[in-house]
Parts: C-alpha cells; sequence; structure tokens
C-alpha cells in the first residue's frame, strides 16, 4: 500500500500542491443484528479505499476512491478542485508546521474478531437477549447489535510522514423495550474497545453485563414517575457528566466551532465555577479515542480545555493551530477514507473535586440524581441538550423514585457557573459515539457533580 | 459505473450465488459521486469529490440468511463477496418466518429523476453557486457570519437483480446550497439559523433561501425571554420533522408494530388526530428527494396514506415484515450497503398543506413560539413517544409579531398526544430533504423557558 500512495503523493507534488496527503484503509468489517433472537443482518465485509487531499493555492481539494489503481487521477482531481475553490478565498489555508513521523503502531490484540467463528458472536448475542428477557417478564423486544472491525490504515503526506496504524473495534449494543397496559419504555447500553479484541465481549462487555445494564433502566422506567418540568438542583453522574463535558464545553473547544460559537475570544477568561478543569486526552491507554496519532499525523496529546475555572486551550488541526496560533493538539479524525479529518474529541472529562458523595446530596429539599443518558446535542450558542434514561428523584437530601424519561439542558456559558460541588471518588469512562457530520468512536466521564437551581433546566412533563 | 454495468455484475452475482449453492439471491448495487463545495466561517474550504461504488449482496440457502458488501465492483471481488455471503448463511440461525423474496412487479412512470445539467456540472460552477449564496446572505443582513454550508450535485445509479425474476436500474441526480447562518450579538452568538434549497434541477432558489435566512437572523439578533407554561407552538417542519421522526414515524414502521415496539399497535381506522391532519408517505413525487422507482428490495415505490383527516390508515412494510402480518409491502425497504440491514424507512413524508398562510396565523398570536428547529431529538423515546427537546431557534411571538430568540427553550410532551394539539396547518408547504410540509400550528404545548 505504501508505494502506490507514495507515487501518488509525488504526482501531487509534481502538479505544485503545497501538500499532498493520501490516507489508504483496507480491512474487515462486519456487522450481525439480531431482533427477538431473529438475525436480521449478518455482513462481513473486506473494504479499501483511498482518501486523497491536497491543498494547493490555499484552498483543499479532497477525493474519496476505493479504485486504488487510479490514484494518479485522483491526485488530478483533488488537485483541481482546489485551484477551483482557491479564487473565492481572502485568506490561504496554511498549516502549521510538523515534524515527519515514520512509524508503526500496533494493537495487540487475543483474539481478532476477523477469525471469531461467526456462531460465537451469535451466541453472544443470543446469552445476551436471554438474560435480557430473563430480567423482567414486562420486556417484549430485545435488539442487539455487534460491529467488529480489524485492519490496517496509512498515512503518507508531502511533508514526509509515513505511518501504518492497527485498525480494531469491538462494539456492543442492545435496545430493549418493556410494556405494561398501555405504557411503553425503552432503553439502551452501549460498550466499545478499539485496543482489544474478542476478549472484551468476554471479560468486560459480557452478556450477563449488557443485558443487566439495560434490562435493569427499562425495568425502573416501567416503574418511574412523571418528571417535573423546571430548574431544580441536581448531581449528574458519570455517564451523563460526560456527556456534558463533550456536549456542553467539548465540541464549543473544537476549534473549527469556536470561531462561531459562544466561546470565541474567552482563552484566558473564566468560563466556569472555582475548581472546575476540564480535560481531552488522546493518551489515555485502552480507552476508546485513544490513538498514537491523529490523522494528520500529529501526535496524540492531553489538552487542558478548562484549567481551575479559566479557559486555557482548544482542540485542533493543522489548519486550524496556524489559524489560531496554537499548537496542534492531534484532534484531526476521519470516520474512514471516505471523509476528510475534522476536529474531534478523543476522551473528554472532568477532573475530580474534593466532594464527599454525601455532600453532594446534602440541603437539596427536591432535584434530580441523573445517572445515564440516552444521547446529545450542542449549538454554537451554547445551548446544550441530554437525553435521560436513567435519573432518580432526590428529597430531602436523599436518592428517591425512579423517574421515566426526560432530557435536560442548558446554555454552557452559564451552567458551567453553576457548579457548586465535584465528587472526589474516581469515575469510569464510558464509551460511545460522536455524529459531527462523521461518526467518531469516543470516550467522555467525569465524577459526579452537584448544580445549583437555574444551571440545568428538566424538560419533564408535569 | 453506470445502472447498465450495475446491472449486468448484480446479474452475474444472482447466477454464481445459485450456481453455488444459495436457493435465493438478491443484490443492491450502488455507484454514486457527490461534489460537495465546503463553507466554512464565511470562506469556501474546499471541494470534495466521493466516488463510492457499493455491491450488496443477501441471499438464503433454504431458511437462513447471509449478507456480504464489497466497494470493489469486479466479478473477482463479488466471487469473495458471494463466498463470505455463503459461508455466513451457512453457520447462521434459520428464520421460520422467512417466505420469499419480492415477485417483479409493473413500477411507477415518474418523470425528471436525472437532469443532464446536474450531471454536466463541474467543480467550478458548484463553486461559483456557494459563493453567490454566500455574498447574498452576508450582503442581505449586517453581521450574517456564513458559519457553515456548500453546495454541490449528488448523482447515483442503481441496479437490483434477484433470483425472483427482478432485473431493474435506474438513475438520478440532485443539485443543493445550503448555509448556516450566525451573528455576534451582546450574550455571544444568535442561534444557527439554517436554509437550503434542493432541487433536481439547476435552477436553485438562492434568492427564497437568503430571505429566510436573513429575515429570520434578524429577529434572533435580539435575544429575550420565554415564560414557561401551556402555550401556542408554531413548528417549521423541521422542527416536527425530527420529533415524528424519532416518535410517530417509528410507531408505524410495520416491523415495530408487529414486534410490539408501537404504540399504534392495532388502531388502524382509529382517530388519532384531529380531521385537518393529513400526512402521506409518497415514493413517487417527482420533485421528491427519496423519490425513486422501486424500494431497496425492486419493490415499485408508491403513494401510502399514513394519517388521512386524522384517522390512522396504514402502516409501512417491507417484504419480510409484510409477509410475517399478511400485509403487502408498501415499498419502504431501505438497506443499509455496508451493514446489510434491509429496514422500513420513510421516502417523502408528505404534510397536507392547510388555507392560510403563516404570517396571517402568526398574526393572530397573541403570546406563542415559533420553533424553527430543535436539539435532541434523537434522544426521544420511540416506544413511549416522550420528546424533550430544545427549540434552537426558537422565537418569541407576541401581539402577531415575531419578537427576538429565546435561548435553552424547551418543549416538552408526547409524540401522539401533540397530535391532538394540532389546530391548524399552514398553506405553503416547505421542501426539506424527505419531508414536504407547513408549518404545524399546536396550542397547550409545554414549554420550559430557563431560569
Amino acid at each position: 500500500m505504501f508505494d502506490i500512495l507514495e507515487k501518488a503523493v509525488e504526482r501531487g507534488q509534481e502538479l505544485g500542491a503545497a501538500y499532498v496527503e493520501l490516507r489508504g484503509e483496507s480491512g474487515f468489517i462486519e456487522y450481525i443484528q439480531m431482533d427477538d433472537l431473529r438475525v436480521n443482518a449478518l455482513t462481513q465485509r473486506i473494504e479499501q479505499g483511498v482518501a486523497v487531499r491536497v491543498l494547493a493555492d490555499g484552498a483543499w481539494g479532497f477525493v474519496s476512491t476505493g479504485d486504488l489503481g487510479s490514484l494518479d487521477g485522483a491526485v488530478e482531481d483533488a488537485f483541481k478542485m482546489a485551484k477551483a475553490a482557491a479564487p473565492t478565498r481572502r485568506e490561504p489555508i496554511v498549516l502549521s508546521n510538523l515534524k515527519a513521523v515514520r512509524d508503526v503502531e500496533k494493537i495487540k490484540v487475543a483474539r481478532d474478531p476477523r477469525h471469531v467463528p461467526i456462531e460465537e458472536k451469535i451466541g453472544y448475542m443470543e446469552s445476551m437477549t436471554k438474560v435480557i428477557k430473563g430480567y423482567d417478564p414486562r420486556i417484549t423486544a430485545v435488539t442487539v447489535k455487534v460491529r467488529s472491525a480489524s485492519g490496517k490504515k496509512y498515512l503518507v503526506t508531502s511533508d514526509g510522514t509515513r505511518i501504518q496504524s492497527d485498525v480494531m473495534l469491538v462494539w456492543s449494543y442492545p435496545w430493549v423495550t418493556g410494556k405494561e397496559g398501555d405504557r411503553l419504555s425503552a432503553a439502551r447500553h452501549e460498550e466499545a474497545s478499539t485496543t482489544r479484541g474478542w476478549e472484551y465481549m468476554e471479560d468486560f462487555a459480557t452478556p450477563e453485563f449488557m443485558g443487566e445494564e439495560v434490562a435493569r433502566r427499562v425495568n425502573l422506567q416501567l416503574g418511574g414517575v412523571t418528571p417535573k418540568a423546571g430548574t431544580f438542583p441536581c448531581v449528574i453522574g458519570p455517564r451523563v457528566v460526560g456527556t456534558l463535558a463533550h456536549e456542553a464545553l467539548g465540541h464549543l473547544a473544537e476549534a473549527d466551532l469556536t470561531v462561531n460559537s459562544a466561546f470565541n475570544g474567552k482563552l484566558g477568561e473564566v468560563v466556569a465555577s472555582e475548581g472546575v478543569s476540564m480535560i481531552d486526552d488522546g493518551t489515555i491507554p485502552g480507552n476508546v479515542g485513544t490513538t498514537r496519532y491523529d490523522d494528520e499525523g500529529v501526535p496524540a496529546s492531553r489538552v487542558k480545555l478548562i484549567k481551575d475555572s479559566v479557559l486555557t486551550g482548544l482542540l485542533t488541526n493543522r489548519e486550524y493551530a496556524a489559524k489560531l496560533g496554537l499548537p496542534a493538539s492531534g484532534n484531526a479524525r476521519a470516520e474512514s477514507y471516505l471523509h476528510p479529518p475534522i476536529i474531534r474529541m478523543r476522551s473528554t472529562f472532568f477532573e475530580t473535586g474534593d466532594w464527599s458523595h454525601d455532600e453532594l446530596f446534602e440541603g437539596i429539599d427536591f432535584g434530580y440524581y441523573c445517572l445515564d443518558m440516552r444521547g446529545g446535542q450542542a449549538q454554537m450558542n451554547a445551548s446544550f441538550q441530554v437525553g435521560i434514561q436513567e435519573a432518580y428523584e432526590i428529597v430531602d437530601g436523599e436518592v428517591g423514585k425512579p423517574v421515566t424519561d426526560l432530557s435536560i439542558s442548558g446554555i454552557a456559558t452559564d451552567s458551567l457557573f453553576k457548579i457548586e460541588g465535584i465528587s472526589r471518588d474516581e469515575f469510569a469512562f464510558g464509551a460511545g459515539r460522536c455524529g459531527k457530520g462523521q461518526e467518531a468512536f469516543i470516550s467522555d466521564g467525569g465524577p459526579n457533580m452537584r448544580f445549583l437551581a437555574g444551571g440545568i433546566t428538566f424538560g419533564g412533563q408535569g | 459505473m453506470d445502472e447498465n454495468n450495475l446491472l449486468e455484475l448484480s446479474g452475474y452475482i444472482v447466477e454464481k450465488g445459485r450456481r453455488l449453492g444459495a436457493s435465493d439471491v438478491e443484490v443492491l448495487s450502488r455507484s454514486s459521486s457527490d461534489v460537495d463545495v465546503v463553507i466554512e466561517s464565511g470562506e469556501i474550504s474546499g471541494v470534495e469529490n466521493r466516488l463510492s461504488d457499493g455491491i450488496a449482496i443477501r441471499l438464503y440457502i433454504g431458511k437462513r440468511m447471509g449478507s456480504a458488501f464489497t466497494n470493489i465492483p469486479t466479478t473477482e471481488a463479488a466471487d469473495e463477496a458471494i463466498a463470505m455471503a455463503l459461508a455466513s448463511a451457512k453457520v447462521t440461525t434459520e428464520d421460520p418466518d422467512w417466505v420469499a423474496l419480492p415477485e417483479p412487479r409493473e413500477y411507477p412512470s415518474i418523470e425528471g429523476l436525472w437532469n443532464d445539467d446536474i450531471a454536466k456540472c463541474e467543480p467550478a460552477k458548484a463553486v461559483e453557486i456557494a459563493g453567490e449564496f454566500m455574498k447574498r446572505a452576508t450582503e442581505a443582513e449586517e453581521g450574517l457570519i456564513a458559519a457553515y454550508g456548500g453546495s454541490g450535485v449528488s448523482l447515483y445509479h442503481t441496479a437490483f437483480a434477484s433470483s425472483s425474476g427482478i432485473s431493474h436500474s435506474e438513475r438520478g441526480n440532485v443539485a443543493y446550497a445550503y448555509l448556516g447562518a450566525i451573528a455576534q450579538i451582546e450574550q455571544g452568538v444568535t442561534p444557527m439559523v439554517m436554509a437550503f434549497d434542493i432541487k433536481r434541477h439547476m435552477d436553485l432558489d438562492l434568492e427564497a433561501a437568503v430571505d429566510d435566512i436573513a429575515g429570520l437572523l434578524r429577529v434572533c439578533k435580539n435575544t429575550v425571554e420565554g415564560k414557561s407554561g401551556e402555550h401556542t407552538v408554531v413548528m417549521h417542519p423541521w422542527a416536527y420533522g425530527q420529533i415524528l421522526s424519532y416518535t410517530l414515524f417509528q410507531a408505524v414502521r410495520g416491523d415495530n408494530v408487529a414486534r410490539g415496539k408501537s404504540k399504534l399497535e392495532g388502531r388502524i381506522g382509529e382517530t388519532i388526530a384531529p380531521d385537518n391532519v393529513t400526512i402521506v408517505d409518497d415514493g413517487t413525487i417527482p420533485t421528491g428527494i427519496n423519490t425513486s422507482f422501486a424500494d431497496d428490495e425492486g419493490v415499485p415505490r408508491r403513494r401510502t396514506p399514513i394519517i388521512e383527516e386524522g384517522v390512522l390508515e396504514s402502516f409501512l412494510w417491507d417484504t419480510y415484515w409484510g409477509n410475517k402480518t399478511g400485509e403487502e409491502s408498501t415499498g419502504n425497504a431501505r438497506r443499509s450497503m455496508r451493514q446489510g440491514l434491509v429496514e422500513i424507512g420513510r421516502t417523502n413524508t408528505v404534510v397536507e398543506p392547510g388555507k392560510r398562510g403563516i404570517r396571517d396565523i402568526v398574526s393572530e398570536i397573541d403570546h406563542g413560539y415559533l420553533i424553527r428547529n430543535v436539539q435532541g431529538a434523537h434522544s426521544s423515546n420511540p416506544e413511549s413517544g416522550d420528546f424533550s427537546v430544545v427549540g434552537n431557534p426558537a422565537v418569541l411571538i407576541e401581539d402577531g409579531e415575531m419578537v427576538g430568540a429565546v435561548h435553552g427553550l424547551m418543549v416538552s410532551g408526547n409524540a401522539f398526544d401533540l397530535l391532538g394539539k394540532c389546530v391548524e396547518v399552514a398553506k405553503d408547504p416547505i421542501a426539506l430533504q424527505g419531508l414536504i410540509g407547513p408549518e404545524i400550528i399546536f396550542e397547550g404545548v409545554n414549554v420550559i423557558a430557563r431560569g
């Protein structure tokens, strides 16, 4: 693969491009979906393709193709596209300097999912379905999805970078429906690893663990009370805090979005309550989102987005690093060869504080404890929303009844100042996917955090 | 590859699959080329071209199903994919409910899915459209920042062949331009206002899109406070389209009905909305973006009323779930090429227009909200229909005037109850991707303001 990519890079250089980047991929990808024990999809594929990105006269040209035999043509097309766009630009795009890297990144797994028999994967899904069905007779429908990938990707640039990396994914996702009378409810759970093989499904995301996590939530929702609408003091648990980190601030700290957001120009300013610190880290071993290099060949790094309440960093790619005079943080990621790399998060989290667990709940006459989420979304005016699928009332400082579906929202520029207390307890990261036009596997987390009334709005029904 | 080459390859796979032991084989092949000009932070950052081929195979050995995908449109790659699909079918579980692949049927007559001007559009022309769109919008409203957007064309060629005798190919293309704009304000930035035009010819109506985006952004520059309570809410199709997409439209999927996942199970013929609500799934409208002759199983597209004057008329079906429940496929099979999953999907959702223009309707609202778009519809509960979203942009209407944007305004409720609160449908349909409908006015909707 390297040889054909390098030859195509040379063709771009001959044309006069300022920068030429080729990303090749080849690998095995599998998707299985089981609905109520029926295998609804079982697709294996070997996919290969190349992404060509050319910077010429200060504009980008991008071509993706599965035809590895015509890469010179793809480079020429990308060059022409950049040339077509360039005359419209007021300022040419330039890239930050980068020391060329030559490396091979290996991922060692005990059981490559490519070689795990299909029967065993189907057995895993059948076991999970049985665990879920056996948890509560009110469970009426169970869908289990499993994805896996095993392959290689290659990066060759005109700056001299040449990186070969292993690609690995195992992903498990049950979606469960429960019914009692006219009342229907649903919950889902998601776990993934990009550094381990099928053994992850045997020692962590087991059928028993996945099944009980999701079935328990359906059970809680069927017996839950209707949430109130309005703003209340609340304690937000690690899986939701992680989503807040990702949605409420993380996206606004992606430099391509920051420039058009409510956080524009706020570097160095206080943006959160005292004691709040938040990080995006591409270097945590084993976490989803961790890789040695990003898809531009920039080494992964740890970015302190908020340090002691002050906005101290942004997530960049080489283009925005040059534009804003910041370091390239290694956040350029592409879903596949079908897309150019854009700025994405890796592991995004709030740091621990000094409150005990009990202190977080003390003095709350009425509020909510939000423990698990079902998706979230951010907007440039700092508005965020997170769907909640596991929550409880807090009454007189005690955790009370479970609550059915609700969502929470806020304006990050206000809400971050309403953080009243942060737990000192360690937390586990959650794995998830982000959809900023392309899918990216990410992780997030944080300790339990208490918000004052006015920080979070509850979109309840009552 | 064009559709004729794809059909030839698809036919080869059907024949080879049968020869190697499959009892039934179907192949969907698709080749696409997308040119997309990218606008980022008020400038065109570049042009992207995605060339993609995909061959999706689904085959059966008796009642055991296997599927495979390849992005390499050659007989050698097809042979490998057939072998993978056969290997899967040999080890998977038997599905006693599987009956048969669909039989050949006559396709509807639809004009205008392919346009030569779109097919010949060069990247430079797409750059010109994006530049013009951005320039006009920036000139139309002071302080307007074209935060992101683009323009481009999308061309696709499709072929379908099966061992039940279907052999069909078609092609289509669209041109589009879109823009997301903001403006700096004292509190930070306005909500993002989006507008776009998408057509099956090159005459995009940039003027209407610019008027739309500039007019709403002008209102959004003023920040106002909302008021919690039950209020009149005007929903743009962007907003109700998203909410219904994750709730009502999930509940009318035949597979969800059959699996006990739908609140509408057993309610065909019942009144579930006021008589001003008519919603149709129509895969045959010439201007529809999701229009085609055949669905992803080769079944003819059709017009299927879902709600007619408030009465639940039909669910949507594909072949498998139709066979299982004794219903006929409504031509709504949608195949995720790479995953091999065949699901029931909507085509073009058409909301029947009402009689009055939106300006006249808004002019009579003393206190209410226009919800142009929402955040978080995907976190709704598709089974219960409960939703809880942020309106963004959400605009306060007072004394018949749109007075300013409310930041962080939540709207919550149950989608099935929301239908009952529809008091009027405006008269001018707005064509979005997969949804054609005017604004809908709901009364007594739960609105939650911050603070």
